[in-house]
């Protein structure tokens, strides 16, 4: 019984998705008992990336105030959503 | 012989001199086979791999500690990124694959690498830093499998100078600032990660050298200026000398005064626990401004009261002679915290920030924090505190309240207290005009000349285009701060100045010539700052004051200063 849910979030941190926030987003994908992928606000499904690889969701370079379409498929695919729009509105403390 | 002089990037106002060691992580020193594994052997070549990750994993670990220790939390984060690409599900695929094809596991963990090295080069900006730390993990990981040695950065003769394409975040958190003379790489900036460890410690630095680097021996003699920006081979004399003298008289511990006798307070700015260190190990007579916005930034929920008290009575067991002046949350303007709804502005630094927030939106977080505070008071040492953006009498009375409403249910509640000597920061034209009225009601109080410039000169920090106008040299910032200083002694209280201004070692003999008790500032100038008060006479520098004080524009000041 596999459930699909996406929602689309805007990028809060300032630098992007970038070393730390990216990290705790990926670490926050692997967490959940859920497939995620995610890709540019409006990607289609076979433009979706491995949420839970480093290298692939840096790659994407995305930058603050970019909306990122989110999709989890999983038992825990809410939970998976609701944490991870959590980091993504979280800003990043200042340097 | 003449002297070579190569440029770079400086990272500190300091030189250091001493002999150099290189340091080349991607060269192990182990043979690294390349002859195929046979079929019976790629089994355990995979659990190698295996092993090899659970070991860079732990020292990571161990690595990500040191550095929250040492440096700050914010720079330890970087761990957590080389954490997830260790873990890649690319790179696992990728090596597995290879080893299923008979490739031994340090090359196929190097072809993995390959492509996403590659493409993070090609992006632009802090993109590009990721190949950096995919060659980090790349390299920690080559190093486990061929069982490489390792340099290690923590045991470096005393007086070295360690010179490197590139220091990781890993490799700086390793460096002993009291081994450690300097440090120089050829690629980086400013705003690299080596840069700001070698600012939080105070280490020479110089950085994006380019390749000139390499014409630099093993062992050779060499003098990092990080505040010119050069790196110097076969220097003469004169320049080792200077810049042993430059190292010499670096710090000076204990209270400075002017030649005939003036006590000035030299204090520092902290917030991330490298500051406190930096302080410590610059001379600090004690903390001048502690920014509490670090305990409160990077968390998903405010600290607990628990939690800062034992925060404030460390900084306290840190200067158990000096003074230490925490501020109250300055939040709002520029600076966000997830957790409080922080409203958006129009003009965040005319909006809701600093003391006007503890009195309304964050009344909570103000009273848990005044009762840490209050508590942290009763501890050893000699705690202060001040209230940041204060422009009107009401809102410091308001401030007052709830200090006594704090103090009265502590004593309620049988718990040990004692409240602090209590100031008020100057940072708005309000307050300047009202510095009689503000310092009659307390113990003493802080110019923070940062935001009093913005605000006297209508010119925001952030706004290159109006960065002119945003100089405390400006005649009426020196007004503003002539006018606090005559408001404070006259009642009695004591004033300090925290901010960019203090800081500068060009201003101190006109600072003093205000008639500021205090000056704090970021650790690294502490020493030239102190320096420079003894040599100050009370009485030149108060008709430099004056004169300065009487100009019409900032290149009046400027000139004036440029004659001593």
């Amino acid at each position: 019984m596999s459930e699909t849910h996406e929602r689309t979030v805007e990028i809060v941190p300032e630098a992007g998705l970038h070393a730390r926030p990216a990290a705790k987003f990926v670490e926050t994908a692997n967490e959940h008992d859920a497939t995620v992928r995610i890709g540019e606000a409006g990607a289609d499904d076979d433009n979706l990336i491995d949420a839970g690889s480093m290298i692939a969701v840096t790659s994407l370079g995305v930058k603050q105030g970019e909306r990122l379409r989110i999709v989890a498929e999983g038992e825990d695919s809410e939970e998976a959503l609701d944490a991870l729009e959590r980091v993504l509105s979280t800003p990043e403390g200042e340097s | 012989m003449s002297e070579r002089v190569i440029e770079g990037i400086g990272a500190t106002p300091r030189t250091g001199v001493g002999s150099v060691v290189w340091y080349r992580p991607a060269e192990t020193g182990a043979e690294e086979s390349e002859e195929p594994v046979p079929e019976s052997d790629r089994e355990s070549e995979q659990e190698r791999f295996e092993a090899a990750r659970e070991r860079a994993r732990e020292e990571l670990e161990s690595e990500r500690e040191r550095t929250a220790e040492r440096v700050g939390e914010e720079e330890a984060a970087v761990f957590d990124a080389h954490r997830q690409f260790l873990d890649d599900p690319q790179i696992e695929e990728e090596v597995t694959e290879s080893i299923g094809e008979g490739a031994p596991a340090a090359s196929a963990v190097r072809e993995a690498f390959a492509d996403p090295i590659t493409q993070f080069e090609g992006m632009d900006g802090r993109m590009a830093e990721r190949a950096d730390d995919l060659r980090d993990v790349r390299d920690r990981l080559v190093r486990l499998l061929v069982g490489g040695e390792r340099v290690d950065l923590a045991e470096l003769p005393e007086g070295s100078i360690l010179l490197a394409e590139r220091l990781t975040p890993s490799d700086t958190a390793q460096l002993d600032p009291e081994r450690v003379a300097g440090f120089a790489t050829s690629t980086g900036g400013r705003t690299s990660h080596a840069a700001i460890f070698a600012r939080s410690l105070a280490i020479p630095a110089v950085l994006g050298v380019g390749t000139d680097l390499e014409s630099i021996d093993e062992g050779e003699r060499i003098v990092v200026d990080g505040d010119e920006g050069i790196v110097v081979a076969d220097p003469t004399d004169e320049r080792v000398a200077s810049a042993r003298r430059d190292t010499a008289d670096e710090v000076i511990d204990g209270r400075v005064a002017t030649v005939d006798g003036r006590g000035i307070e030299v204090a520092a700015n902290v917030g991330r626990a490298a500051d406190l260190e930096g302080a410590l190990t610059q001379g600090a007579d004690g903390i001048g401004l502690y920014r509490t916005e670090f305990l409160f930034l990077d968390r998903e929920e405010p600290p607990a009261e628990a939690e800062q008290y034992e925060r404030y009575v460390e900084a306290l067991e840190a200067f158990p002679d000096g003074r230490v002046v925490v501020r109250t949350l300055d939040i709002g303007g520029d600076k966000r915290i997830p957790y409080l709804d922080l409203p958006d502005e129009e003009n965040p630094f005319l909006g809701e920030r600093g003391i006007r927030r503890s009195l309304s939106s964050d009344e909570e977080l103000f009273e848990t924090q005044l009762r840490a505070l209050l508590r942290a008071g009763a501890a050893e040492g000699d705690l202060a505190v001040m209230f940041p953006l204060v422009s009107t009498v009401e809102e410091l009375d308001a401030a007052l309240d709830r200090v006594e409403e704090v103090a009265d249910s502590l004593e309620a509640e049988g718990l040990e207290y004692a409240t602090p000597e209590l100031g008020v920061m100057i940072e708005t034209p309000g307050a300047v005009f009202m510095a009689e009225e503000l310092a009659s009601r307390v113990d003493f109080l802080s110019i923070g000349t940062n935001d009093l410039a913005q605000y006297v000169m209508a010119a925001a920090r952030e706004n290159e285009r109006v960065a002119d106008l945003h100089d405390p040299l400006h005649p009426p910032v020196l007004r503003a701060i002539r006018r606090s200083v005559e408001a404070a002694h006259e009642n009695d209280a004591w004033i300090g100045m925290c901010g960019e201004m203090a800081g500068d070692p060009d201003l101190t003999e006109l600072l003093v010539g205000l008639g500021l008790d205090e000056l704090s500032m970021s650790a690294v100038t502490i020493p030239a700052v102190k320096a420079n008060v003894e040599g100050i006479e009370t009485e030149s520098a108060g008709d430099l004051a004056s004169r300065a004080l009487t100009t019409a524009t900032r290149t009046d000041v400027t000139n004036l200063l440029t004659d001593q």
